[in-house]
């Protein structure tokens, strides 16, 4: 029984974490000194900030951990009410056999600001019980009380050399038969994510024995959907409707959300780029309009709406060929 | 109320709408030579003469039934009051007894419960005639019975009718009137007769004679534009002030955006007129991002500017076409999609359990899933590890996963008990959660979760028997809805 391998090989306790070290080394300390304040991990998806929230967890409250943590996922419903009625429940209970309780707020930069301003009384009330870990995507999107009641810890995307140390553990582990060279494509399409980059080398084990270089672009493309590069094309052929509506089959129907769309579609600009089927100066102003509508997706209401807006963009792009 | 005083009593008194009254007259003939006919659904703008129609129609039978949106319209009530209606005959007219239901796009989704199921029901059992009335022809309420109709549409009564008819009533009160004012209080009504009738009603309350002076009693309701008129305005016009007065709706401002953005490319030709257009949109989105984020809603009046003048202004000149505006094509997607969404929601909820993830991270791992699911062995043990149904497993493969035989055996003693019982290694995760099993301690956890994970293995099985049979029609479905196609 094995299951998914980010599972099955995520860190059990501090000293596993890869690629954070400077923020493992002062987590450490709250262990020892068996108090912490509350925490907020922000960064990218895929750089530990569950793993090390859960590692810290197990590390600070010992064997008792799984009574002293509540973990709330940012699929739980965590409107008001949640806020109110859970996390007050948890904290107004005393810890048992541990320091103090835990509670793991998962992807708070989703939750409405309603709530966050109703989190922000609880993170006062029961500061002498409890300690709360945030974490967000971008920090930006927590109002500040709570993020002034934080210690914040900013994860980076993993290096290179950290997500090939920490395949090649899984690969010997799982005894599979794979190369450096495959390895180092992972890495290149993990783009710092370490989830990715094992899901990548699990898909890639269990369509083939042998795993190359070749395999892995294989379950890349395959995991990469047409749909962008289709819509691209659509609108540097000057088709709006038509890419505006794979557009939205995409997001509505399939769930992409507007974050993994801009960055599909910036790397799919890019490979046209590579192929010289735009040239360098279309590039330039493509990539000036993706980051434009990356940060106003960010900032907007609605990032359907602006990812329309972007495509618009690429209309009065003709390619060179 | 001269809207009562003066409704037709027959077919000839009705205005207007003269293909739809012959229409109407050989339904009611088929009926009386006791030939069954589809139900009727009358769809048209409010104050057009549907309910009176229906009324005129009711004089024709014996007998009548009438439910409207004033009652309650859940699945029992429609049931009680019509069944009951269609199991006694009358004794005249063939026992035929008509029922009216009136305004069937206006049924609520959770207090007229099941309100769609028992309409369609009545349908079906079709002894009885039936007409229906709706505004909104393509409202979602009537999808489901729509094609069961013989659909007649009520237009707009035109106004000269209108003038004609308005003019009669003020003879009949003995009123003086001055044409012009007649005509514009029929202009003004834009094809709603009732509405024409209640202003004529509301200028002539008290007085022996209505002059143009008395126009300006009436309410400011015709300078809340239809949301659709607005739209059309901001994407025909350049005039400043008529597409200010257009912006000023009582809409919710997320959908009057919606509605401009999707009909931009329909209206603009040029692919610059729509990148311009679109780059208004967009600074009228990060307005409401703006107020959204920071509650302060001020900033929604900037939103207004941005897609309505703005867009306005991104045309090189105004078209003379015309174009046929819709609703946004992702309402219909949303509607169209929705058992895919259910299903990839449904799975990526386990999956972001499991993996301590967002569903929206799950949702970005699933090509990669779909790929692993491709190995009838990991497949197996991915189901098993997300507590998946075989429906769920359809999202990432169409073939079923082929199951061990000597894993199948064990099955058979424990099939009792799991009815009632969740997955465990899932009810180990809840339970950390939830508070009131936090003081239970370390021991009886551990011991949980080894008699769970046998269990896990049993429930597993026991759905797959039991979701066989269940699934027998909805297999079909999924099979089409897996979300990625393979190679």
């Amino acid at each position: 029984m094995s299951g998914p391998w980010v599972e099955k090989y995520r860190p059990n306790n501090l000293e596993e974490i890869v690629g954070q070290d400077h923020i493992v080394q002062r987590l450490k300390r709250y262990v020892d000194e068996e108090s912490m304040p509350n925490l907020m991990f922000t960064g990218p998806a895929g750089v530990g900030k569950t793993t090390t929230a859960l590692a810290l967890a197990k590390s600070v409250l010992g064997d008792y951990w799984r009574q002293n943590f509540l973990e709330l996922n940012a699929s739980d419903a965590r409107g008001i009410d949640t806020v109110r009625t859970n996390i007050k429940n948890f904290c107004r209970l005393k810890p048992v056999g541990a320091p103090f309780r835990i509670i793991f707020l998962d992807e708070v930069d989703n939750m409405t600001k309603d709530a966050q301003h109703a989190l922000r009384r609880e993170m006062e009330m029961y500061t002498k019980t409890s300690s709360f870990i945030l974490s967000c995507n971008y920090s930006s999107k927590i109002i500040d009380p709570i993020q002034s009641r934080c210690a914040i810890f900013r994860f980076a995307p993993v290096k290179g050399n950290h997500i090939i140390k920490r395949l090649e553990i899984i690969a010997q582990k799982e005894e599979l038969d794979i190369d450096i060279k495959a390895i180092e494509s992972i890495v290149y399409f993990a783009e710092g994510d370490l989830r990715k980059a094992i899901n990548i080398l699990q898909a890639s084990a269990s369509v083939s024995e042998k795993i190359t270089e070749e395999s892995i672009h294989e379950v890349v493309s395959k995991a990469r959907p047409q749909d962008v590069k289709k819509m691209i094309n659509k609108a540097l052929n000057g088709d709006f409707l038509g890419a505006r509506n794979i557009l939205r089959e995409v997001m509505v129907v399939q769930g992409i959300s507007g974050e993994d769309m801009v960055t599909q579609i910036y790397q799919e600009v890019s490979r046209m780029a590579m192929q010289d089927s735009i040239d360098e100066e279309t590039y330039v102003n493509l990539i000036s309009s993706i980051s434009e509508y990356d940060f106003r997706i960010r900032e907007g209401a609605n990032p359907r709406i602006q990812l329309e807006a972007l495509i618009t963009k690429f209309l009065s792009k003709s390619r060179t060929d | 109320m001269w809207t009562e005083k003066y409704r037709p009593k027959t077919f000839d008194q009705i205005v207007g709408n003269l293909k739809a009254k012959k229409e109407i007259m050989e339904w009611i003939d088929c009926w009386k030579e006791n030939k069954p006919q589809k139900c009727l659904l009358l769809v048209g703008p409010p104050g057009t003469g549907k309910t009176t129609l229906a009324h005129v129609i009711a004089s024709k039978f014996s007998d009548h039934v009438e439910l409207n949106a004033s009652d309650k319209r859940s699945y029992d009530i429609i049931m009680k009051t019509i069944g009951e209606a269609s199991a006694t005959t009358s004794l005249f007219n063939n026992g035929q007894k008509l029922i009216i239901l009136d305004e069937v796009d206006g049924l609520h989704g959770r207090d007229d419960r099941g309100g769609v199921r028992a309409i369609n029901r009545i349908i079906k059992e079709g002894r009885h005639p039936i007409i229906m009335m709706a505004n909104d022809p393509y409202s979602n309420r009537i999808k489901g019975f729509k094609s069961k109709c013989k659909v007649i549409p009520i237009r707009k009564v035109h106004t000269n009718s209108i003038t004609a008819l308005l003019k009669k009533i003020c003879v009949l009160e003995g009123i003086d009137f001055d044409d012009a004012v007649i005509k514009d209080l029929a202009k003004r009504s834009n094809g709603d007769l009732r509405s024409a009738i209640n202003d004529l009603e509301v200028m002539a309350q008290g007085r022996e004679k209505i002059s143009s002076n008395d126009l300006d009693i009436l309410s400011q309701k015709d300078n809340v534009s239809n949301i659709f008129d607005s739209v059309r305005t901001v994407l025909k016009s350049k005039t400043f002030r008529r597409i200010k007065d257009a912006m000023r709706l009582e809409e919710d401002p997320n959908f009057v955006l919606e509605l401009i953005t999707e009909n931009i490319p329909r209206e603009y030709e040029k692919n610059y007129e729509i990148e311009k257009a679109y780059e208004m949109i967009s600074q009228a989105d990060l307005n409401f991002g703006r107020a959204f984020n920071t509650r302060d809603y001020t900033y929604w009046r900037y939103t207004f500017d941005f897609m309505g003048l703005g867009v306005a202004l991104a045309k090189d000149e105004t078209y003379k076409k015309f174009a046929r505006y819709g609703t946004s094509t992702v309402y219909t997607l949303l509607s169209k999609s929705r058992s895919k969404r259910d299903l990839r929601d449904k799975v990526a909820a386990k999956i972001s359990e499991r993996l301590h993830t967002s569903k929206k991270e799950a949702i970005s791992q699933f090509p990669y899933f779909e790929t692993m699911f491709q190995n009838d062995e990991t497949a197996y043990e991915l189901a098993n590890y997300f507590d998946l149904e075989d429906s769920e497993v359809k999202l990432f493969r169409s073939r079923k996963i082929k199951i061990k035989k000597s894993k199948k055996k064990k099955s058979t003693n424990k099939t009792q008990n799991n009815k009632s019982t969740p997955s465990g290694l899932y009810s180990t995760t809840k339970s950390r959660k939830s508070s009131k099993n936090q003081q239970e301690n370390e021991k009886s956890e551990k011991s949980n979760n080894k008699k769970s994970k046998n269990k896990d293995t049993n429930t597993r099985k026991t759905k797959l028997k039991k979701s066989a049979k269940r699934d027998v029609n909805t297999d079909k479905k999924v099979k089409q809805t897996s979300l990625f196609s393979f190679k």
